[in-house]
């Protein structure tokens, strides 16, 4: 592991050498042509750069970074051949080139990102955005040249040798910084939000807006290739801006592997610069080989060509240590046990005629712990929902905390102190065990850009979770590696590394087995009766609620039936009938 | 009824992702019989079913049917050779009509008059609302409707998912009369999932319990089975 | 009254285009980006069935029947793999585009081809003179429309398909075969696209690449209509409408992106409302 983790780095370092290497001597050695063609190319590298980090590592297909990148070249010519090219013009051009794609960036991203949108929608977003710009381009008149572009406007003196050199030093300023980012604490961030949006809002981190900014940071970039296209080429053309030429990018990208930042940029060089010297030959036999060898890419090697590489060298992280922060005898205080903390008033809940809850009446405090019983479709999870998601549409209201969380999405409801374990397990799937435990710390401890941490301190009773269920000791290991029930308790450690006041369970010991069940009982009895969390727990196992409850509430058909203490529910003759038949209660 | 086993679960465990919410689970239905298979919430009867019809696949074990393998036949493929299923979960396409329902346990319109005679005799009713959607029925109506198309093919292996879940006691007992006769006249083999125990134990020859997906005691109906099964189920 | 029958037949247009795309949408949950590439294989049906100095009619079974073919095969081995991926089949689907393209273009070149109308002339139309062909456009969706509520209400398949789009595992449940549900339904959908590519040769020109503008509208017109037949035709008549005002009052170019801006809003502000309606 160690060992391979060296080679890599050494790889790495090797080849950003050879990159310098040929980018300082590249124009000794090349022609004009290929020069020429190896400045497109790599500026092509740098959208397909955008693109991997969009939709390889976030999981966001984008056919717009076209329509970013023709903005940024349409608005450095514009400026160039409308005002002028005295320096302080060139440098206007550049700003705008990068100021406007990130403001229409933040605009595609408003649009295309927020509570509830689906990646089909973003997709879909993303391929009217060219669409626009083009024809605002063809409609533009003298402005923006119509259709046939512009072209005749002065650029940076810097002739060909110059351009070369100043687009490969981007380029590789741009990966390296890339592969850095990826690699570091917050940019796993973006793999957290592609294996699962869901858990990383129920994190209390907003994905939306985290994809927003990517999205405005990385219009930006595209804007820097177009300003870089503009004076390299000396021409901008609506094509720049288009729906295809945006899939083209896409096209590269999975080529040369999605998810790696070496990959798309290679493939991009390579591609774009075969097409140019294989062009004048075979015009259209050369895209037809590009577009089958994508469709096979896509069905059989969806990694691209870099997994052939990659599977050589799995991703190791350093030797991660857990480290357990003091535990404050009480998160909530003993004195305010008596504090409501959740309350929910005649809620009720319908999916179109069917009512699943009906006017329920429930007060929590912190140090309970409460457990919903009743048969399938009594509406537990449902409730659960509508405790952990303000925007559900419900009836009546739900107040933690001193606050009524209608209206808020899941991450808001989090920030009042709800954590929230689903009933299945709901980590990250190509992380490691440390990696998750590192994103549901993002709330309390800013990750660092540039690093990747060795040492992830946690709450105290999280580290507990880890401590009893062995988990401690696999801090490195891929979670995809673990059993049901480590998974199962490293989401609840995950949860409970929130430091919720409250936290709501969904079956936590579904497909148990029977010591897991016990060590999972005596944690959450710890972690309420002595730490002073309030829990509200959905179980079917009612050995385990009678073990490890406070109090127990009875669900059938969406109204609460009962609400005891564990002996007045479990001697009750309403539970024995809805349990031994068909009760109509 | 004969002691040839109609349905045999040899050792099959299955389950969603990486987990087995069924374990090893070996059991045998004979020809003719009613079995009730009961059991709590979550503790895999649902999945069992599926399991059988190739819904999910089995990661260990293997189902067969009149004593030959059913390996890698396609759902469509077990339900075209005579099983019904009367599903649980979402059991019913609610915007579509009675008659369209009843029309889809078929592959083709050409028995369907005949198979919607056989189960007019059983639920009149419908006969009179065909054009009604389903959605529209009221909970009661809706379960006899779906064991109304699970009949429709004239099963000889009928699986049940807890029929009697939310109803009346008096459709309940009209649901045990169906099965009973069903049972009876046709020599159908009937596997019935269910929670509801006074329900089950009145129609069912024998029964088994399970318990996080595996068979925890079985026997044949007698009088002390409800207080053993109850037992069992304890709370 | 020009501009109200050009509002009509556009929208008729717009949903001829639109409906195989639907059609695959709602049963297979996949988009088809192939859908320009089929179109275009429609249309060259009709520039070879000009060609070779056949009844220009011929073109459309001869269109459906090898637009259903090649659907077939991408469902059996591009679409199916990638079920459950449905991101990467739009991009397995995208490449398939290109490569009928230019297989197209290797084979017919580069150049604008024309064909012979199926029809002709004008005709009166309340006073006003209107394009013979735009007006048996309308009659052309019109008869799919019909044809697919009759399909679906009317036959097995039909049913099959409904019952696939409403509760696919309940579907399965039933003993349907979803497999050869999925797979007719993309050879009637691929079919269909052809078909609308011939119907649409007289009215443009036919180069390779002509499919893919109108893929990006009918892509969006689905997106909004959901998986109902009835949603796409009002969805087509009220963006069609804006697209007909738009073009004729403002600027044909910016007609041109009426359709997509405004189901893009839409889908933003009201992603449901046109499913209800």
């Amino acid at each position: 592991m160690r060992d391979s983790q060296k080679l890599r780095l050494f790889l790495l370092v090797g080849l950003a050498v050879v990159a310098l290497l040929l980018v300082v001597f590249g124009p000794a050695v090349l022609g004009r042509f290929s020069l020429n063609v190896l400045t497109r190319s790599m500026i092509y590298a740098m959208l397909a750069l955008t693109v991997d980090l969009l939709w390889g590592y976030t999981g966001i297909l984008t056919f717009g970074q076209a329509a970013f990148f023709g903005v940024g070249a349409y608005a450095t010519a514009m400026v160039l051949m409308h005002i002028g090219a005295s320096p302080s013009l060139l440098l206007l051009a550049f700003v705008a080139a990068i100021i406007v794609p990130v403001v229409l960036g933040l605009i595609v991203g408003w649009l295309s990102f927020y509570h509830g949108s689906t990646p089909l929608y973003a997709t879909v977003i993303s391929l009217v955005v060219p669409i626009v710009m083009t024809q605002i381009v063809f409609s533009g008149g003298v402005w923006t040249g119509s259709s046939s572009g512009l072209v005749g406007y002065d650029v940076l003196p810097l002739g060909l040798t110059g351009f070369f050199r100043l687009t490969g030093f981007c380029l590789l300023v741009l990966a390296v910084l890339a592969i850095v980012f990826v690699r570091s604490d917050a940019g796993r961030l973006l793999v957290a939000i592609r294996d699962n949006e869901a858990r990383v809002a129920y994190l209390g981190i907003n994905p939306a807006r985290v994809k927003i900014l990517l999205t405005a940071t990385l219009a930006g970039v595209a804007g820097l290739a177009g300003f870089l296209y503009a004076n390299a080429s000396g021409v901008v053309a609506p094509e720049n801006t288009g729906f295809v030429f945006g899939t083209e990018i896409v096209v590269w990208t999975a080529l040369g592997g999605r998810g790696t930042i070496i990959g798309p940029v290679l493939g991009a060089i390579g591609i774009d610069y075969l097409s140019a010297s294989l062009s004048g030959d075979l015009p259209f036999l050369w895209q037809l080989v590009i577009g089958g060898l994508f469709v096979v890419m896509i069905i059989v090697l969806p990694g691209g060509l870099a997994s052939l590489v990659t599977r050589h060298f799995p991703r190791g992280k350093g030797q991660q240590s857990l480290k357990a922060m003091p535990t404050t005898a009480d998160a909530n205080g003993t004195d305010r046990r008596e504090d409501v903390f959740v309350s929910i008033e005649n809620l009720g809940k319908s999916y179109g005629s069917l009512a699943v809850l009906k006017g329920i009446n429930l007060d929590i405090r912190p140090g309970e712990l409460v457990s919903i019983v009743g048969p399938n479709g009594a509406g537990k999870t449902t409730m659960m929902r509508c405790l952990s998601d303000g925007t559900e549409p419900i009836e009546g209201t739900v107040t933690i905390n001193g606050h009524n969380i209608a209206g808020l999405a899941p991450e808001g409801v989090v920030s009042l102190g709800v954590g929230r374990k689903f009933q299945v397990a709901s980590i990250f799937d190509t992380m490691t065990v440390a990696e998750c435990l590192r994103m549901a710390r993002l709330r309390h401890v800013t990750p660092s850009f540039t690093r990747s941490e060795t040492e992830i301190a946690l709450p105290g009773p999280a580290a507990e979770i880890l401590q009893l269920t062995g988990i401690a000791e696999i801090m490195d290991r891929p979670v995809s590696l673990l059993s049901h029930g480590q998974r199962q308790a490293l989401e609840l450690a995950m949860v409970v590394a929130l430091e919720p006041k409250l936290i709501l369970l969904d079956e936590p010991t579904a497909g148990l087995t029977k010591a897991e069940r016990t060590t999972i009982g005596t944690v959450l009895k710890t972690l309420t009766a002595k730490l002073g969390f309030a829990a509200i727990l959905v179980e079917h196992d009612l050995d385990f609620v009678r073990d490890i409850s406070s109090r127990i509430v009875v669900l059938h058909h969406g109204k609460l039936v009962l609400d005891g203490t564990v002996e007045d529910v479990i001697h009750s003759e309403i539970v024995r009938t809805i349990y031994s038949g068909g009760a109509h209660v | 009824m004969s002691d040839a086993a109609k349905l045999q679960l040899n050792g099959i465990s299955s389950g969603y992702g990486a987990v087995d919410v069924i374990n090893e689970v070996t059991l045998s239905v004979r020809s003719g019989e009613i079995f009730a298979l009961m059991g709590k919430n979550g503790m895999g009867k649902t999945t069992l079913l599926k399991s059988i019809l190739g819904l999910i696949k089995l990661t260990r074990g293997s189902v067969a049917v009149d004593e030959k393998s059913i390996a890698g036949r396609k759902p469509s493929e077990l339900i075209a050779c005579g099983i019904g299923y009367a599903p649980q979960e979402q059991p019913l396409f609610q915007d579509l009509s009675i008659r369209d329902n009843l029309r889809l346990a078929l592959t083709s319109d050409r028995k369907l008059a005949a198979a919607q005679e056989r189960v007019y005799g059983y639920f009149p009713f419908l006969k009179e609302r065909l054009s009604q959607k389903a959605g529209t029925l009221s909970g009661g109506e809706q379960k006899m409707l779906i064991l109304a198309r699970a009949l429709m093919l004239q099963p000889k292996l009928l699986l049940i998912d807890e029929i009697s879940e939310g109803l009346q006691p008096s459709v309940v007992s009209k649901i045990a009369d169906v099965l009973k006769h069903e049972a009876a006249s046709n020599g159908t083999t009937i596997l019935l999932v269910e929670q509801n125990l006074d329900f089950a134990l009145s129609i069912a020859d024998r029964w088994a319990v399970l318990k996080l997906g595996a068979i925890d005691d079985q026997d044949t109906n007698g009088p002390d089975s409800r207080s053993r099964v109850l037992q069992h189920l304890k709370i | 009254m020009t501009l109200l029958l050009d509002i009509i037949s556009t929208a008729a247009i717009l949903f001829i285009v639109a409906a195989g795309l639907l059609a695959i949408f709602g049963v297979l949950k996949i988009i088809n980006f192939a859908h320009g590439a089929w179109l275009t294989v429609g249309a060259y049906c009709a520039v070879v069935t000009t060609e070779l100095g056949l009844n220009p009619w011929f073109a459309l079974p001869l269109a459906f029947i090898l637009g259903a073919l090649l659907g077939g095969l991408t469902e059996r081995f591009i679409v199916r793999p990638l079920y459950r991926r449905p991101l990467d089949a739009i991009l397995a689907t995208w490449g398939l585009g290109i490569v009928i393209g230019q297989l197209i273009t290797l084979w017919f070149g580069r150049d604008v081809h024309f064909t012979t109308a199926l029809m002709q002339g004008t005709v009166d139309v309340l006073g006003t003179s209107y394009s013979f062909y735009r007006l048996f456009a309308v009659l052309a969706a019109l008869a799919i429309g019909l044809g697919f509520a009759f399909l679906l209400d009317g036959t097995r398949l039909g049913l099959s398909a409904q019952a696939v789009i409403m509760n696919e595992a309940l579907a399965r449940a039933l003993g349907i075969d979803t497999e050869k549900v999925r797979l007719a339904t993309f050879m009637a959908g691929a079919g269909l696209a052809a078909l609308a590519g011939v119907l649409l040769a007289p009215m443009t020109s036919v180069d390779p690449n002509m499919g893919v503008p109108w893929l990006t509208g009918a892509f969006m017109l689905v997106m909004v209509a959901g998986t109902s037949f009835g949603a796409l035709a009002v969805a087509c008549l009220l963006f069609g409408a804006a697209q007909v005002v738009v073009s004729t009052f403002l600027s044909p170019i910016l007609g041109g992106i009426t359709v997509a801006v405004l189901c893009a809003i839409t889908l933003r502000i009201r992603p449901k409302w046109f499913a209800r309606a």
